[in-house]
């Protein structure tokens, strides 16, 4: 199997664009983000460039599970809602600052994690990804009917800073998490993990540890989900049940990685950027987003089964970042 | 308490019925079928109109709703699922999951978001027991007629030669195909079946509650505890699972019905994923 693979590694030739050239590059795109952010002055910009960012963050830690890992998790928003009831708590009920607000969501969402592996880890496949989703309805029925947090009335967050401070956080935000992602995957626990992904027996009988390779992730993913969620209902100010624990959050995650390319390293950035300029004009047209997105996306699956970036990096044959971690070869 | 408990079982059978479609497609195309939930409320958008339109009781309307419903998810899975499946069961699940959204906007933009219920004259009548207790009209006649569906749906599957191959298939592909059974006719019939019964759970959903264009997840996710409940692929599982759920639905009420079910789910996927009745 790892023959072959060689083998046709050697034929094609795979260029990895990585290193110096793609940090150089990769700074070239963040400064340009940061000046034209930065320098906007009607807010619409920022607001687009912010959504982007967040939903960045979030769709690359649903591709380290779903794309690297082999945990597809249907329940992301789990996190983003917690994170996001965390801040309008800390906020309205109890009056800190929107820094306490924020960071007590991104520990509140990584302890949570650490629970939920406790029943999670037991589970395979679709059983798996089926049961991030009941967790998830679960607590959005139970935040609907707390009165703590307002019921299904929803509660404000108070205390919202300068739009170009939730810009600033949320471009941090994102470059942390993608450049934990690089370097998580390029150590020994990510060939561990990538191993897992294709074969959890094989992969657990040469040495990996299955469980904690496994937690360090879903653990991560949790916390930046989390803190994504956090900021992105900062911004929002409001935040109800429905919208919080929604499975619309899933369906923005897998609609970006799938177009992006599952398991690439930069799939999801190309998917995010894609899926903030059809949401942006969709917009236009409502109630048709999702069956627009949903087309998309099941004729992605049936005529480009690598999503945009998987396709070209197959065609011309390269590769971006980290190198073979190909999901179906 | 008895009453409780007459409730939880009268209301099983209409969760049995949602699980019945679920778990054949579980268990005989090996698919995790996230659409099913609006599959059902499509089914029950079809009676609840079609009554009102033709202004007849909506039980009559299955006469058209279970063929429609059986033809379209023959069409469905011959041409479109079939080809992801060659994919892989990953690509599978997620183009279900597409369908699901596409299906729940489309059926917004189409009946609005407006409450719908399926109403008729003995909604609210009942049947007097000894002791102060009594059984819901509504609720027996919808029990009668997701047994008198799951029955014929497994004698079908036991008698007929089409039953019998579908089964095969379930078995062993390899061998079915050997023995010249379609593999991709199979899976096309029982995809068909698994919309049948979602005409017929979708019926017993718009009598029962109210529905709404987006109530499909919420269904999804029951049918998918009965089925975890009962074990992928078993129909007598269904039965057990769906009698489990209207248990808790009933002893949570109607504030806590919906939370009952999923902790009774969530730990069922703890202590035993495989199912009460797997093989």
């Amino acid at each position: 199997m790892k023959k072959a693979e060689n083998l046709s590694t050697r034929q094609h030739r795979i260029r990895v664009l990585g290193g110096l050239p793609m940090l150089i590059i990769g700074i070239v795109i963040v400064a340009v983000l940061a000046v034209l952010g930065l320098t906007d002055g009607s807010g619409n910009t920022q607001r687009i460039l912010i959504k982007m960012c967040l939903y960045c963050t979030m769709a690359c830690m649903w591709n380290l599970l779903s794309g690297f890992t082999g945990m597809t998790s249907l329940g992301q928003q789990s996190f983003i809602g917690v994170a996001g009831y965390s801040m309008a708590i800390m906020t309205a009920t109890y009056g800190m600052s929107y820094v306490v607000g924020w960071i007590v969501g991104g520990a509140i969402g990584a302890v949570l994690a650490l629970i939920l592996s406790l029943i999670l880890f037991r589970m395979r496949g679709m059983y798996f990804a089926i049961a991030t989703w009941v967790i998830a309805e679960a607590l959005k029925t139970w935040f609907n009917s707390w009165e703590f947090v307002n019921m299904g009335g929803g509660m404000f967050v108070r205390g919202r800073p300068d739009q170009t401070i939730i810009f600033v956080l949320s471009l941090v935000l994102c470059v942390v998490a993608i450049v934990l992602i690089y370097f998580l995957l390029n150590s020994k626990l990510g060939l561990g993990l990538t191993a897992m992904r294709d074969d959890a027996d094989a992969a657990s009988s040469v040495g990996v540890n299955i469980f904690r390779s496994k937690l360090i992730c879903f653990v991560i993913a949790g916390l930046f989900c989390a803190l994504a969620g956090g900021m992105y209902y900062l911004n929002n100010v409001s935040v109800y049940p429905t919208n919080a624990f929604g499975i619309s959050w899933t369906v923005s995650l897998v609609f970006i990685v799938i177009i992006g390319g599952v398991g690439t390293m930069a799939g999801p950035i190309v998917g995010t950027v894609v899926y903030i300029a059809l949401d942006e004009v969709l917009a236009n047209f409502p109630g048709w987003s999702n069956i627009i997105l949903g087309l998309i996306a099941i004729l992605i699956i049936l005529f480009l089964p690598d999503g945009i970036l998987g396709t070209l990096q197959k065609k011309l044959h390269f590769e971006i970042l980290s190198q073979r971690r190909f999901s179906k070869e | 308490m008895i009453q409780t408990i007459i409730n939880g079982i009268m209301l099983g059978g209409i969760f049995a019925i949602l699980g019945v479609g679920m778990t054949i497609i579980f268990g005989i195309v090996k698919l995790t079928n996230l659409a099913h939930g609006e599959f059902v409320i499509i089914g029950a958008y079809a009676s609840t109109l079609l009554a009102n339109a033709l202004g007849v009781d909506p039980i009559l309307t299955l006469i058209i709703t279970i063929p429609l419903m059986f033809v379209i998810g023959v069409v469905l899975q011959s041409v479109l699922i079939n080809r992801v499946m060659l994919q892989g069961s990953e690509p599978a699940l997620l183009v279900t999951f597409g369908l699901s959204i596409i299906l729940q906007d489309a059926m917004l933009l189409l009946f609005s978001a407006d409450a719908k219920k399926a109403n008729v004259p003995y909604n609210s009548s009942t049947i007097p027991l000894p002791g102060g207790l009594y059984i819901p009209v509504l609720d027996l006649i919808l029990l009668v007629i997701s047994l008198v569906t799951i029955l014929v749906l497994t004698l079908f599957l036991r008698r007929t030669y089409m039953g019998r191959a579908i089964r095969a298939t379930s078995d062993d592909i390899v061998a079915a195909s050997l023995m010249g059974v379609s593999i991709k006719k199979s899976y096309a019939i029982a995809m068909g079946i698994a919309m049948a019964t979602a005409a017929v759970a979708g019926l017993c959903v718009g009598m029962r509650w109210t529905f709404y264009s987006s109530s499909g997840s919420s269904y999804l996710l029951r049918a998918f505890g009965v089925v975890v409940i009962g074990g992928m692929g078993s129909i007598p599982g269904a039965l057990v699972g769906g009698l489990v759920f209207g248990l808790a639905q009933a002893f949570g009420g109607a504030n806590y019905g919906l939370l009952a079910s999923y902790i009774v789910l969530i730990i069922m996927l703890i202590v035993r994923p495989q199912g009460l009745f797997s093989k």
